[in-house]
Formats: structure tokens, sequence, C-alpha cells
């Protein structure tokens, strides 16, 4: 999983059918502090990637985001049907603490 | 997934026969740069398939992987596996998109040049 911060929402009309009614948010990548006593913030990296988010999590919420087969799991968890994620919003996180050893 | 604009098109003759008919776009990921405004998107490009006809020009999300598989193969069976040969395609169309990086962030020294 990766730790990002929502700042945004995209929407489509034109897509696949499976991706009908899933909320679709961008995410700026946070990756850890390098230097000793990190204060839990993390480091944003501009990089940007799009999720499915089914919490429902709002602009500037702190997430993570799971990839691959994980994010099928978020977005259907008893695996039924077609499902299309590769990126989900799988946990809102409320705070990180964070220590370089 | 990610946000990109689709810069071009690539075609090819010799591939192999699930990707006859698929069109291959040249897509290149915005950066939050980008998306704020602040220039055009930078990344390396992507060769991404699409099924949905996007052109030059126009906002995309392109996913990876299994999804991007399960995309391209809309008649897919309920829980079959998909066969095409292909590792990103377009997902989606972007209508429209809204950014709004936190404020505080601004001040940040990442994004200084």
């Amino acid at each position: 999983m990766i730790r990002g911060r929502i700042i945004g929402e995209v929407w489509a009309t034109r897509k696949h059918p499976a991706m009908a009614g899933r909320k679709l948010v961008m995410v700026e990548v946070i990756r850890a502090a390098e230097q000793e006593g990190g204060s839990g913030r993390g480091v944003p990296t501009g990089e940007v990637v799009v999720a499915i988010d089914t919490l429902d999590a709002a602009p500037g919420q702190e997430v993570l985001v799971s990839w691959g087969s994980g994010a099928r799991n978020a977005v259907s968890p008893r695996g039924r049907g077609t499902v299309l994620a590769d990126a989900a919003v799988s946990v809102v996180l409320a705070e990180v603490f964070e220590k370089t050893w | 997934m990610f946000l990109a604009r689709v810069v071009g098109v690539v075609w090819s003759t010799v591939k192999w026969q699930e990707l006859e008919g698929v069109k291959l776009l040249l897509v290149r990921p915005y950066t939050l740069d980008a998306l704020a405004g602040r220039g055009e998107p930078t990344s390396d490009a992507v060769v991404a398939a699409d099924c949905y006809g996007a052109g030059p020009g126009e906002d995309v999300v392109v996913a990876y992987g299994h999804a991007a598989r399960v995309s391209l193969e809309p008649d897919l069976p309920e829980d079959a596996r998909p066969s095409i040969p292909v590792d990103a395609a377009v997902v989606a169309i972007v209508d429209r998109f809204s950014v709004n990086p936190d404020p505080e962030e601004s001040a940040r020294s990442s994004h200084g040049d």
C-alpha cells in the first residue's frame, strides 16, 4: 500500500460498465521522511495516482491506497462479478507515527 | 490508475492476434504541478490500449494489470480470466476533474523549481 492525501476527484461518463457508480479520487503520494525526527507528516512527492474510493474519503484526508488484487478486494469484498480496479482507497488514516532508526 | 493526457497514437502491424483492432495510445501522466495549472504533463509517456475512442488532447484514466485487461474485454463472462496481452489500458475518458491541493502545502520546498 502507499500513503497519500486526497487532492481531488475525477468524473467520467465514457467508461467501462464495471466502473459505473464508482467514485474516483486523485491521491498525491506521500513518502516517509528521510531524516530522523520525522513529524509524521511525511513528504509530499507531487506524484498523483487515481484510485477508487469506497470509504468516501474527503479532500485533504490522508489515506492508504492498495494495489492489484488488494484493490479488487477493497472494491468487491466477496470477489464476485467483474471487478475493474487496480488502485483503491482501503484505509483512511487517523494518525501516523514516524521514526527513523 | 493514473490521470493522463493523450499525446499520440501508436500503429503496429506485427502483434498478437488478440490485439487486432485494439487502438494503442501514447499518454503522458499528469503530475500535481500539471494538474494545478503549473505546466504541462511532464512524466515519461506510457503506451495504453484503448477501446473507448479517446483521441489526442483528451484526458483519460489509465489502469494497469488485471484492470486494464478487463477493460479491453467488455463481454468477458463473470469471473473469467481476461487473456489479452496488455498491461495498461484506458478505463475512462475524463469529463472533468477537480484539484484542491492543501493550501498549507503550497509552501513546500519539493516543488520549488
